[in-house]
């Protein structure tokens, strides 16, 4: 398979404002897209803690906090705040021609 | 004989060792379940376990005016002298 | 849901959680069902599985840092004692979890001083 190949078609440009985020299901991944100063990021909507859906959560800044028991995670890296180890996991994402893509990764995460 | 008092949670096992430890040992004690008391009662004991230190751990055992937090037997028997 | 599954849930996720902070359910499995069995009724009365020998507050700040597993938010007390709070996990080498004592965090903050 061609790297291109692996990038997925989330959602057009201009369908989120800055501070917004958006749940969607991609080949069956439960994903999270958000735009924060207008760059786009892409995590897990399963909080690895009981599984939550973190796009009920509130965003400030670059960390998302779960609604169920707030967890809080940098949507950057993943990182949960209170203990690096545990992390949500993230996709990468790229903009081309007005629209916004992510990879899924290998591991499969977010499942 | 000392006086033995306990906060205590009705779904931790460790209050229930604690328990039976005094029981086996004959000493009379007193307790309350913390999850189970009203509003007052939940009040004073939150406020007995933050100031012996800033934290609601339980069991809280209370032998005269020595406190252990956590079910610690040694303690327990040191405290009564047995 | 029925309290045996929802019992078996918790225990997938959790131990999912606790793995990466180096710590695994005790091998006390008698003590481990009956704190997952008393997870599961706080999680039907108060609506999250709090630990069954802390108490709760009220004030969601306290109280969500008690959610099963807690160990983030007392990582240093627990890794002195090698187990979190009720025993219900332990880090990874140990086998033997009856020798693990509770220390409270006042004695622990003490004994931290101290060095």
């Amino acid at each position: 398979m061609k790297q291109e190949d692996n990038w997925i078609f989330a959602l057009k440009e201009d369908e989120l404002s800055n501070g917004e985020k958006k749940p969607l299901l991609i080949e069956g991944n439960k994903v999270l897209v958000l735009k924060i100063d207008g760059d786009f990021f892409a995590i897990s909507n399963k909080c690895p803690h009981m599984e939550c859906p973190l796009s009920k959560g509130t965003l400030e800044q670059y960390v998302i906090k779960c609604p169920c028991h707030d967890w809080r995670f940098d949507v950057r890296e993943g990182k949960f705040l209170d203990a690096e180890e545990i992390r949500v996991p993230i996709y990468e994402t790229k903009v081309m021609e007005e629209g916004v893509f992510i990879k899924l990764s290998k591991e499969g995460a977010g499942k | 004989m000392k006086k033995v008092v306990m906060y205590t949670l009705s779904t931790c096992p460790w209050c229930m060792r604690a328990k039976k430890f005094f029981r086996e040992h004959d000493i009379p004690f007193e307790y309350t379940d913390y999850d189970k008391a009203d509003d007052r009662t939940k009040e004073a004991i939150k406020e007995d376990c933050l100031a012996h230190g800033s934290e609601m751990s339980f069991p809280f055992v209370k032998i005269d005016d020595k406190v252990v937090v956590g079910y610690n037997p040694e303690k327990y028997a040191t405290l009564l002298d047995l | 849901m029925d309290d045996e599954k929802r019992k078996e849930q918790l225990r997938t996720m959790f131990s999912k959680v606790v793995d990466p902070l180096g710590y695994k359910f005790s091998t006390d499995e008698e003590l481990v069902e009956f704190l997952l069995e008393q997870e599961v009724n706080i999680e039907k009365e108060k609506g999250s599985p709090f630990c069954p020998c802390q108490g709760l507050t009220g004030e969601r700040e306290h109280d969500m840092k008690l959610v099963c597993p807690c160990i983030p938010f007392h990582r240093e007390h627990y890794d002195a004692m090698k187990r979190c709070w009720c025993g219900l996990y332990v880090h990874k080498d140990v086998d033997d979890p009856d020798s693990l004592m509770q220390i409270s965090l006042k004695e622990f903050l003490e004994s931290k001083n101290k060095d």
